[in-house]
């Protein structure tokens, strides 16, 4: 099975996770409805196309679309945010243009003074666009202002879709990262350990998980350097592990907010007591985030650090596994300072089965993809093996 | 067909589906009967394997592909088969006590008993896995087990701040055997610990990395203090935890180091002294508790201690008597364990200051708990006796007397400890509050649970060679070590070097008791019987100056302070406090700095950027 295609359906699958969850938690009027469903088929008609000029537009259409959805909730805070995003997108969506322009349709290696432009534009373009350290601004003020199955449909399908896209010029051209690893690394490596250390010290848990996002995608950034089968299934499967837990994490926050009325904070203590279902899941999907087996995120992290390791030794890996320790301190801490202990906090309003219902499913499939990872990598890791080699 | 070696594994997860499907139609106590039958199911299937494996062979299967390219591979051999009957051996015993202790528990039964299954099948996955990756895998199934079950009564503080303890120290440290795994990998382009070129790839620093994780899971010192906090769990979480499936997961590893490459003798020595300062921390901890279950977990700590110092003695006398060793904590602190949770489901506490005067109210507890104790302490009769005599010989003969000497020094503490906790159980005088209740003897599926392990403890007391050649001896073979140990009744080693340590011992032994009994009548002891009296060592004292508990803690705090600051949570609190402000530090600068002027820094980061391009 293609790749694309296990993309694209990801993507819808979580679309109609995500649907589901908002006729039982509205996250938004027509607008929004509308607006995301141009939003995911944008980004399956971008991955379906990756590789392409069509593919790229799609993925900006989307980009921008995502930039509208926020600025449809019409809040102050919300339209600064948007504001940023657009921002941050503009100049991400000129920069990779020209630079795919100056690249030719070949994407061979031009002279090496346009090389070193191409690679200057590229990186800060995916690095706008995906967020990455130190030009990630429009995430966490996304995150914290916009409805969370908004800031779950950025993350999870567009950002994914982008990185996809990355992946995919790493394919046709991997002089881009084989003469730069260098300053490839210093891109990944902080937006590992800064995005790690800043979700760290966030109080508000989707800010918290806005950060964490940054942290993974420079963790997958790793990968993606390192190159290899073993690196770019890696970077594959963490995409698509990545994609699931987060529309889980931020779907659960989404009820816990709406159960308390207020944004979910770390002094919002023993809302598992109220919200079993809505608690597990965030468990259990971030657990899965984190690379502890048996989630599905796992059969993503052994495979990149294998990657990691042969490309730059123990210290590289070092460096990835203490980055997931800081994972680890940061969502322990969120689990139990949140969802776990004695309950303290009055919940309103009435019990949302169905949104439960699609955390639930969801968290279980991440749970079983992770205890059987065959059933997926066994369909396209030979496929990866065929395009790498 | 299946191969015989996954039937115990299947059978576990099979019990553990089934728990999810019928949740709804079985009540809670068929619940826990489908759990025991599960577990005894796949204890019969380890034990069918037994012959083939006592007779040298070793069953290898593999099956389908967990992963692209990582086989699910099994290689069962006599360490293995060892380890799966104490996993799934205690764990038949503890699911049948957990039949009556579960009755009452109003939600979370079949969470429980799914946790349980998983965590068992986990251990049974992780000492047959031929390839290190499942093996890892396996390694955090457990420990994730764990964490749920510790915080099974997750809306209490106390054990929801306990299963975040075990969460990080545990996890953190298994990152050392996922990284010694991925180096193995990188070197050799094999997952398999029984590919020949293991060996040459296998350094002391990966066996270091290894030993790390083997440390968090099996309480060792410094990486102890999880142990202490995880005992707000259900008691047949702890005493699964403590006597099979969790604590002796890291022995195990330590022992498979054996079969993947060659021993190090510094390693070893390492190991020796994190051995002996294991046993006397948790030893000295274990003193100063009057909360009973904290008690016995720092008694697993130091018990632990002694399993370790047996296998780094490097010698198969060593690694016979650290197996030994390991089998026989399962059974009597699987024991303890049990008595503990059957004192706290009849009373309602677990404080030694409030508990007393319960053997005349529950009998057969007193009479379990006394065997457990008495083995736990090595009294002669018991497995216990056994285990510690075999690794005094062991210690002696790999020219280690400064072992033997801890050892013994930890046994004394060990049994004052002990005797502390039967007299403030089981004797003396109840507290008011006791009084005034109503105190039941345990429910009859929970005597038989821990009345099994506790005549196990007698019986391979009296009989070791019971366990010793079926199941010790392959276990040391399947290490590379082709000496035997000849034991026979009571633990004497009749091998032509043990001979004169028995003699020695036994002259030794008949001379400190008949000095003992000339002491005792010199001195006319009072016999007329005190209620603590035990603790002021025969003095008489007035009756309202009495010695409990609480004052034999306050002793030993006092005693041993200089220990007690060995702590290990006064260095790993203050860097927890400096990363979480460092975090704090980093997210003020970027607020403050980076997050107000977004299209200047990253005007000023794309400049960076574009210089950085150009140079690099």
């Amino acid at each position: 099975m293609s790749v694309d295609l296990i993309f694209a359906g990801t993507f819808a699958v979580l679309a109609l996770g995500i649907w589901l969850y908002a006729i039982s938690v509205p996250q938004g009027g027509r607008t929004w409805w509308a607006l995301t469903i141009a939003m995911v088929l944008l980004a399956i008609g971008g991955v379906l196309t990756s590789g392409s000029l069509i593919s790229t537009i799609c993925l900006d259409l989307a980009e921008l679309a995502g930039v509208a959805l926020v600025w449809s909730h019409r809040t102050k805070p919300a339209e600064a945010a948007a504001r940023t995003y657009l921002y941050a997108i503009l100049p991400g969506i000129a920069c990779t243009l020209l630079a795919l322009a100056l690249m030719g349709e070949t994407g061979n290696r031009p002279a090496i003074f346009v090389e070193d432009l191409i690679v200057f534009l590229i990186i800060l373009g995916f690095a706008l666009k995906l967020g990455l350290i130190p030009f990630y601004f429009w995430l966490p003020a996304v995150a914290s202002t916009a409805p969370p199955m908004t800031t779950a449909l950025i993350v999870a399908v567009v950002d994914i879709a982008t990185f996809v896209e990355l992946v995919a010029i790493r394919q046709t051209s991997p002089w881009l990262f084989t003469e730069h690893t260098a300053i490839w690394m210093i891109i990944a490596l902080s937006s590992m350990f800064g995005g790690a250390v800043l979700a760290l010290a966030q109080t508000e848990l989707k800010r918290m998980l806005a950060f964490s996002t940054i942290a993974d995608l420079g963790f997958l950034l790793v990968g993606l350097i390192a190159g290899g089968s073993a690196g770019i299934a890696g970077v594959w499967i963490g995409a698509l592990s990545h994609a699931l837990s987060k529309v889980v994490l931020f779907g659960a926050v989404g009820l816990g907010e709406m159960r308390i009325g207020r944004p979910l904070t770390l002094d919002t203590s023993g809302l598992g007591a109220q919200l079993p279902w809505a608690s597990a899941a965030f468990i259990a999907a971030a657990l899965s985030f984190i690379g502890v087996p048996p989630g599905f995120g796992f059969a993503g992290y052994w495979r990149i650090y294998i990657a990691a390791t042969q490309f730059g030794g123990p210290l590289l890996i070092a460096a990835l596994l203490a980055t997931a320790a800081l994972d680890l301190l940061c969502y322990a801490r969120a689990i139990h300072r949140t969802w776990l202990g004695p309950a303290q906090v009055p919940i309103i309003g009435t019990p949302t089965h169905l949104a439960s219902g699609v955390l639930t499913v969801l968290a279980v499939v991440t749970v079983l993809l992770g205890c059987y990872p065959g059933v997926l990598t066994g369909a396209i890791v030979p496929h990866l093996l065929a395009m790498t080699q | 067909m299946i191969h015989l070696a996954f039937v115990p594994t299947l059978v576990l997860f099979a019990g553990a589906a089934l728990e999810i499907v019928l949740a709804g139609v079985l009540s809670r106590a068929a619940k826990g009967w489908l759990a025991f039958l599960a577990t005894t199911v796949a204890l019969v299937a380890v034990l069918a394997m037994m012959p083939a494996v006592m007779q040298g062979d070793v069953l290898t299967a593999t099956w389908f592909d967990w992963d692209t390219g990582i086989p699910l591979a099994y290689h069962v051999d006599g360490l293995s088969i060892l380890f799966m009957l104490l996993g799934t051996g205690m764990g038949s015993a503890i699911l049948l006590y957990s039949v009556g202790y579960m009755e009452h528990e109003t939600e979370g039964t079949t969470r429980f008993y799914v946790l349980m299954l998983l965590f068992i099948a986990g251990f049974v996955v992780l000492v047959d896995a031929a390839n290190l990756l499942m093996a890892y895998f396996a390694w955090e199934l457990i420990g994730l087990c764990s964490y749920f079950l510790v915080g099974f009564w997750y809306k209490q503080q106390a054990a929801a701040d306990g299963s975040r303890k075990v969460l990080i120290i545990t996890h953190m440290a298994g990152y050392g055997l996922l990284a010694a795994v991925i180096l193995l990998y990188v070197r050799t382009g094999s997952y398999l610990w029984t590919d020949p070129a293991m060996a040459a790839a296998f350094s002391g620093g990966i066996a270091l990395l290894m030993i790390v994780a083997a440390m968090a899971k099996s309480v060792l010192y410094p990486l102890h203090t999880w142990i202490p906090e995880a005992m707000n769990a259900p008691t047949p979480v702890s005493a699964l935890l403590h006597s099979a499936c969790y604590v002796k997961a890291g022995a195990y590893l330590i022992a498979r180091l054996y079969s993947i490459g060659p021993w190090h003798v510094g390693l070893g020595n390492v190991l020796l002294v994190i051995g002996c300062l294991t046993m006397v921390v948790g030893v000295v901890f274990a003193l100063a508790q009057t909360d009973l279950k904290r008690l016995l977990a720092f008694h697993t700590v130091s018990q632990l201690g002694y399993v370790v110092t047996g296998l780094a003695l490097g010698t198969s006398l060593g690694v016979a008597s650290g197996l030994l060793y390991a089998a026989s904590h399962a059974l009597f602190k699987g024991t303890l364990f049990m008595c503990a949770g059957a004192v706290q489901h009849a009373t309602g506490t677990r404080d030694m200051t409030k508990l007393g005067g319960l053997s005349s109210r529950m009998p057969v507890t007193t009479l379990v708990w006394i065997v457990a104790a008495a083995a736990i302490a090595g009294v002669p009769l018991t497995n216990g006796f056994v285990a510690k005599w075999l690794l005094f010989n062991a210690a002696l003969d790999a020219n280690q007397a400064v072992v033997v000497v801890v050892a013994w020094a930890v046994s004394l503490l060990t049994t004052f400890s002990f005797l502390k906790a039967t007299v403030s159980v089981f004797y003396g005088m109840a507290s008011r509050e006791l009084c005034a209740e109503e105190v039941h003897e345990a429910a009859p599926t929970m005597q038989v649970g821990m009345g099994i392990t506790g005549a196990l403890c007698l019986v391979f007391g009296f009989a070791p060679q019971l366990i010793i050649q079926p199941v010790i001896d392959p276990a040391v073979h399947a290490l590379g070590f082709n000496q035997q140990v000849q034991m026979t009744w009571l633990g004497v080693l009749t091998g032509s070097g043990s001979i004169g340590v028995t003699a020695g011992a036994a002259a030794g032994l008949a001379l400190a008791v008949v000095f003992g009994f000339g002491a005792y009548h010199l001195v006319r002891a009072p016999l007329a019987a005190q209620t603590v009296a035990v603790f002021s060592g025969g003095e008489k004292l007035p009756l309202d100056d009495t010695l409990g508990a609480a004052d034999f803690a306050e002793m030993a705090e006092e005693a041993f302070a200089p220990i007690y600051a060995l702590d290990p949570d006064r260095v790993l609190f203050p860097v927890w406090g400096a990363i979480r402000d460092g975090a704090t530090g980093a997210r003020h600068f970027a607020a403050a700095w980076l997050e107000r002027n977004p299209a200047l820094t990253a005007l000023v980061s794309a400049a960076v950027l574009l210089v950085a391009v150009w140079l690099l």
